[in-house]
């Protein structure tokens, strides 16, 4: 029985379950294609959880909570015109378009090129063990889910894991009819490539956004100095700014090849950690090394619910990455509004809700659980050492993106934030994060740890390993935007300020709110632009933005 | 003051770091994209030898054999029926676990009417590589009854090769 057609309408099922709940957090963005599925698999996991917690079966609830879900967005469209995703009204920058499609087209048929290994019958060992068998649990109804949990004649502790990738497959198997290992890690494999393109999509967008800004640069630009001092542009230097653009492409492609290579067989053989790893990686990029906004954030947040979702080390990664999210947005918005700064810290609350559902369940309800912890003191400093040796050959990456960073920062910092990316800080902080959490485990943990490492080290690597090659492509994407932003004069004295000071003063107020099209931007969008600096923070604009808030 | 003189000489025409600006983001971006496809070659190598010899022998053998062991409990155990998994050994009990344990309806605390499936060595034919699935239940009247399973068989004897970890 082949496999393919019953992934491919496993996929679109899931996807049907998060399409309106995605959307509402992302708006009509390329990348909300691949976030639907992922949106769905959430909406599994969360099905399960009530089945578990509550009663009933996983597909009643499945449908309920899709239904839910879409009721609630609907709701909020109706309750804030502003946020309904059809309102677009981002600035347009000549081919920004067209890169989106080019992007989306080769970042696919990247995926679908690397995913031929489907064309081998791998199903890998915890697959068998851990994440199918239990996507034959989460079908059956309540009570027998709660036996399956808590007999004592299974012995496997690791059945508590977080439930996603599990329920996924369930959904998979029940709308299919077909209960084979084989179709649960083509849907597996196929939710990971939909995490993975949606990662490489955040490079194409940092890309596309740094041309935004230098084209609009360099518009207003030339605009003046053809009025002022004629002949002072050279307009050819205008095909420096399609540059990140470009280079956010290609990055995007090689990202997909790259992840492949981390990976090796788990893309593929129907693990949790690529997928885990893939939404920590998305989580960061989007959230943390993107111009922050509010599709920006809701991505981000999605994807570290994902990853909270799929597997223990997945679950404590997503804490502090959504730690580190709201702690962004709170800064974000302490510098414009401060009345808002309670929007993040919610959204980071329903965030962990989210993550936290199962474990408080399992708790709950006295199931099995994994226990991690048990080394004594004495012996953290030597577990810690054996960890970091076992580790470090799967690592090397990170040295070559701190040697770009540290490189970027002392020369391209203007640069970066005359692109509006993310300070460098906030990815480097997410990839500690994860890497915290990993070597937590070893050195807290009682197995031992040469063995341990034997069996487990390039699986829960990927993470920082995928982290280190996406910081690699965004230090890519902005050196390529050096030449264009000097040619376009967004190397203000006050980089990120967009340099209204060195205006005349005549023209200053004219131009205080920098893109015209920021005019016409969402009060959220306002309200981010200001903090970032892209929106001049004069008295002007700060009225501006007030009374837009206030409608 | 300054005013004035920036207004005459935009900062993009005037800052003198900017060439340095320039050519280290030339150089940063030519790394970041030469490691990348560097790398990227390396990931079209892995899925490359992933989906021939070695591999594809692997995985077929492995899929065969757990297929076999799912055929064979299926041949031993209705749906619904309460089901124990013994061993008799660990490895065993972990083998028949992953064959069968997402659709067996496993018994919350041993009883009578459970079937109690375990994984035992055999040689001859109607074996999965050496293995052969055993069914013992206990009767109305106490008696113990074992049956083995059939319906599949893969040719060979001991243990599959093991997937990666």
């Amino acid at each position: 029985m082949t496999s393919g057609p019953d992934a491919v309408v496993a996929l679109v099922v899931l996807a049907a379950g998060g399409l309106f709940p995605v959307v509402g957090l992302v708006g009509l963005r390329w990348w909300a294609v691949f976030l639907c599925p992922l949106g769905g698999a959430v909406v599994a996991a969360v099905a399960t959880t009530c089945c578990l917690g509550i009663g009933g079966r996983t597909m009643t609830w499945f449908v309920t909570v899709s239904a839910l879900g879409a009721a609630g967005t609907i709701a909020g469209w109706w309750w804030r015109p502003d946020h309904r995703p059809w309102r677009s009204d981002r600035p347009s920058v000549p081919g920004s378009r067209v890169t989106g499609i080019v992007a989306v087209v080769a970042v696919v048929g990247a995926c679908a090129w690397c995913l031929r290994t489907l064309s081998t019958p791998t199903v890998g060992f915890d697959t068998r063990a851990i994440w199918l068998m239990r996507a034959g649990w989460f079908l059956q109804p309540h009570h027998q889910l709660v036996a399956d949990m808590s007999s004592p004649g299974i012995f496997l502790t690791q059945t508590s894991y977080p439930p996603l990738v599990s329920a996924a497959a369930a959904v998979g198997w029940d709308v299919t009819g077909n209960h084979s290992m084989r179709l649960g890690v083509v849907v597996i494999a196929l939710l990971n490539a939909c995490a993975l393109a949606a990662g490489a999509l955040a490079v194409v967008e940092c890309g596309r956004l740094a041309t935004g800004r230098l084209w609009r640069e360099t518009h207003s630009t030339v605009r003046r100095l053809s009025a002022e001092t004629p002949g002072r542009v050279d307009r050819r230097s205008g095909a420096l700014l399609f540059l990140p653009s470009a280079v956010g492409v290609v990055g995007a492609v090689a990202l997909v090849f790259v992840t492949f290579a981390v990976t090796e067989p788990f893309m593929s053989n129907g693990y949790a950690d690529p997928l885990w790893s893939l939404a920590a990686v998305g989580a960061v990029a989007y959230g943390l090394q993107m111009e922050s906004g509010r599709s920006a954030f809701g991505a981000a947040g999605l994807l570290a619910v994902v990853a909270g979702m799929s597997k223990d080390e997945g679950a404590a990664t997503a804490a502090l990455l959504i730690g580190l999210l709201v702690v962004r947005g709170v800064v974000a918005r302490w510098t414009g509004p401060r009345r808002l700064w309670w929007r993040p810290v919610a959204a980071g609350l329903v965030g962990l809700a989210f993550v936290a559902a199962w474990p408080v369940t399992v708790h709950l309800l006295h199931l099995r659980a994994v226990h991690a912890g048990g080394a004594p003191l004495s012996q953290y400093l030597h577990r810690a050492r054996q960890a970091v040796d076992g580790l470090a050959p799967y690592l090397h990456v990170v040295v070559l993106a701190a040697a770009m960073a540290v490189v970027g920062c002392l020369v391209l910092t203007p640069v970066r934030r005359a692109v509006g990316m993310g300070n460098d800080g906030w990815g480097w902080a997410g990839l500690a994060a994860g890497s915290a959490v990993i070597l937590g485990a070893y050195v807290t943990g009682t197995a031992d740890v040469a063995s341990w490492l034997t069996t487990t080290a390039h699986r829960v690597t990927e993470f920082t390993a995928l982290s280190g090659w996406w910081i690699v492509a965004l230090w890519a994407v902005t050196g390529s935007a050096g030449p264009g932003a000097s040619a376009a004069g967004a190397l203000a004295p006050r980089q990120g300020r967009w340099a209204t000071m060195n205006q005349p003063a005549s023209s200053r107020a004219a131009s205080t709110v920098r893109p015209a099209s920021v005019n016409h931007h969402s009060s959220s969008d306002q309200m981010y632009l200001c903090s970032t600096g892209a929106l001049s923070r004069s008295k002007v604009s700060r009225t501006r933005l007030r009374k837009g808030l206030s409608r | 003051m300054r005013e004035t003189e920036a207004s005459e000489d935009p900062p993009g025409l005037r800052g003198r770091w900017n060439p340095l600006r320039a050519a280290v983001g030339v150089a940063l971006c030519a790394a970041g994209v030469g490691t990348l496809v560097i790398k990227a070659g390396h990931g079209e190598q892995t899925v490359q030898a992933l989906r021939v010899g070695r591999p594809v022998f692997d995985a077929r053998l492995d899929d065969a054999y757990y297929r076999c062991i799912d055929l064979q409990a299926h041949s031993l155990v209705s749906p619904g029926r309460p089901v124990l998994i013994e061993g008799p050994d660990f490895g065993a009990y972990v083998t028949l676990l992953k064959a069968v344990g997402s659709w067996v309806t496993f018994a919350s605390h041993p009883s009578p009417s459970a079937v109690a499936l375990s994984l035992n060595e055999a040689t001859g034919r109607g074996t999965c590589h050496g293995s052969i699935v055993v069914a013992k239940e206990t009767r109305p009247d106490g008696r113990t009854t074992t049956v083995v399973g059939s319906g599949a068989s893969v040719a060979g004897t001991g243990p599959v090769p093991a997937p990666p970890l």
